[in-house]
């Protein structure tokens, strides 16, 4: 699983590339606590993920979401998702996983985001 | 020679607490039906059933059910299977004592998940318990089983006691991994992570059809690495019945330590292990029929989102469903 790391004044932006599912959620739950070590340690109360690479997650994948925002709890880095597809737009909401996480459209702080 | 057809059928399907549909819910599906009916020709039972399975889902005209955890397997006209002595076994055993009256033998294999009252509390009511023509062997991967049913049975609790039950009723102790052979059916146990611990089966017949029945069971986000071993327990099962009784961010969330799963985890590990079909079941008792089959069609819909190779089918357990394997 291909993954870059962004960093804005106010954020962290982890964008990962490809399928979440049963063979990559482990790679993809340790790029994400990688994120959030990154955001604390860089003073970055948020950290962004970047779905729009991602075509679709499995309940493992968005289980890793959840270890991800319960890090950030711990670490006070808020976790927010951004820019997903349609297709992980319906898993979100299928999974109630947007009643969970802030969703935004675009990736905010980004270059040409939305915020 | 032809197999024995393996049949499975619900008779509780709702978790926690039994629950029935108030009048005022019955009343609000005939109102709908009858206004969506209008100016359909209608003229006997056969075209309103017709229209029925036409034109209304099933939350229209139908409900899920609210009596708890209780699953028959049918193989062959001889010894009764059935998961757990929810509310619905009291049903169950009206229908039957029906069967052994007309020659069926009276023997009955109980395999109990655990003893958490919505999987026990239809055995005090259980009609065959109450016949001493009955012979009654509970299965159990619990020590403490024998002591659970009696205690339900204490006069704080019951006003018949335990020791009344006319039937022979006997206790057999199942290890967990371990198969063993019941009246035809190859019977084996898996541990689960539920308070105070619960147990999946998993039955096999004969002619290699088999059915799991995994209720009661947390996959916690903490511990993913361990589904590998419920993929192998479901393996190319032909069906699994699953606790499904939350959403995914509500199981790993508000509702963590419950003891329970949701729809997307038993889609992905049905997945994984290459069973053919999935029924949703242990329903919430705060859902109503309208929830619960948002939830299905939600399922559903995962499912194909989802799908890498051949399709699973999503089925939503409700009261009164038969599965012909």
């Amino acid at each position: 699983m291909e993954v870059t790391y962004g960093l804005s004044p106010e954020a962290v932006i982890v964008a990962p590339v490809g399928r979440v599912d049963e063979a990559t959620w482990e790679k993809f739950g340790a790029h994400l606590s990688r994120g959030v070590e990154e955001a604390a340690s860089q003073s970055r109360p948020t950290m962004i993920i970047d779905l729009s690479g991602i075509e679709y997650m499995s309940s493992r994948g968005l289980r890793a979401l959840t270890v991800a925002k319960q890090e950030g709890v711990g670490a006070g880095v808020s976790v927010r998702l951004a820019a997903p597809n349609d297709i992980m737009r319906e898993i979100l909401a299928i999974s109630r996983y947007d009643r969970l996480f802030a969703v935004d459209e675009t990736v905010p702080f980004a270059e040409g985001g939305g915020a | 020679m032809t197999a024995d057809p393996l049949l499975v059928r619900f008779w509780g399907t709702r978790g926690v607490v039994p629950v029935a549909s108030t009048a005022r819910e019955v009343r609000a599906k005939i109102a709908n039906a009858l206004v969506v009916a209008r100016g359909a020709s209608i003229a006997s039972f056969e075209d309103a059933a017709r229209f029925i399975d036409e034109e209304l889902d099933f939350a229209a005209t139908a409900t899920y059910g609210g009596a708890t955890s209780c699953v028959e397997i049918e193989s062959g006209d001889d010894a009764f299977f059935v998961c757990d002595m929810g509310s619905g076994l009291q049903q169950f055993g009206r229908e039957a004592m029906g069967l052994c009256r007309r020659g069926r033998p009276a023997k009955f294999n109980v395999f109990l998940s655990h003893m958490h009252w919505d999987h026990i509390m239809g055995f005090p009511s259980f009609l065959p318990a109450q016949d001493d023509a009955s012979t009654i062997i509970i299965h159990s991967c619990h020590p403490d089983a024998e002591d659970a049913l009696r205690r339900q049975q204490d006069e704080i609790f019951s006003a018949v006691p335990f020791e009344a039950m006319a039937a022979t009723i006997s206790f057999v102790a199942v290890r967990p991994g371990e198969e063993i052979e019941v009246d035809g059916l190859r019977v084996t146990a898996m541990q689960q992570d539920h308070p105070h611990g619960s147990f999946g089966y998993r039955f096999g017949d004969a002619a290699g059809r088999s059915v799991v029945y995994s209720t009661d069971s947390e996959h916690r986000i903490d511990d993913m690495a361990r589904e590998d071993a419920f993929t192998a327990f479901f393996r190319e099962a032909d069906l699994v019945i699953c606790d499904t009784m939350y959403s995914l961010a509500a199981s790993n969330m508000a509702k963590e330590d419950r003891g329970h799963s949701s729809n997307l985890v038993a889609i992905d590990l049905c997945r994984e292990a290459g069973a053919r079909r999935l029924a949703l079941f242990h329903h919430d008792p705060f859902h109503d029929d309208e929830a619960i089959q948002r939830m299905h069609e939600d399922s559903i819909r995962y499912e194909k989102l989802t799908r890498g190779g051949f399709p699973l089918d999503v089925l939503c357990a409700y009261d009164g469903l038969e599965i012909l394997l």
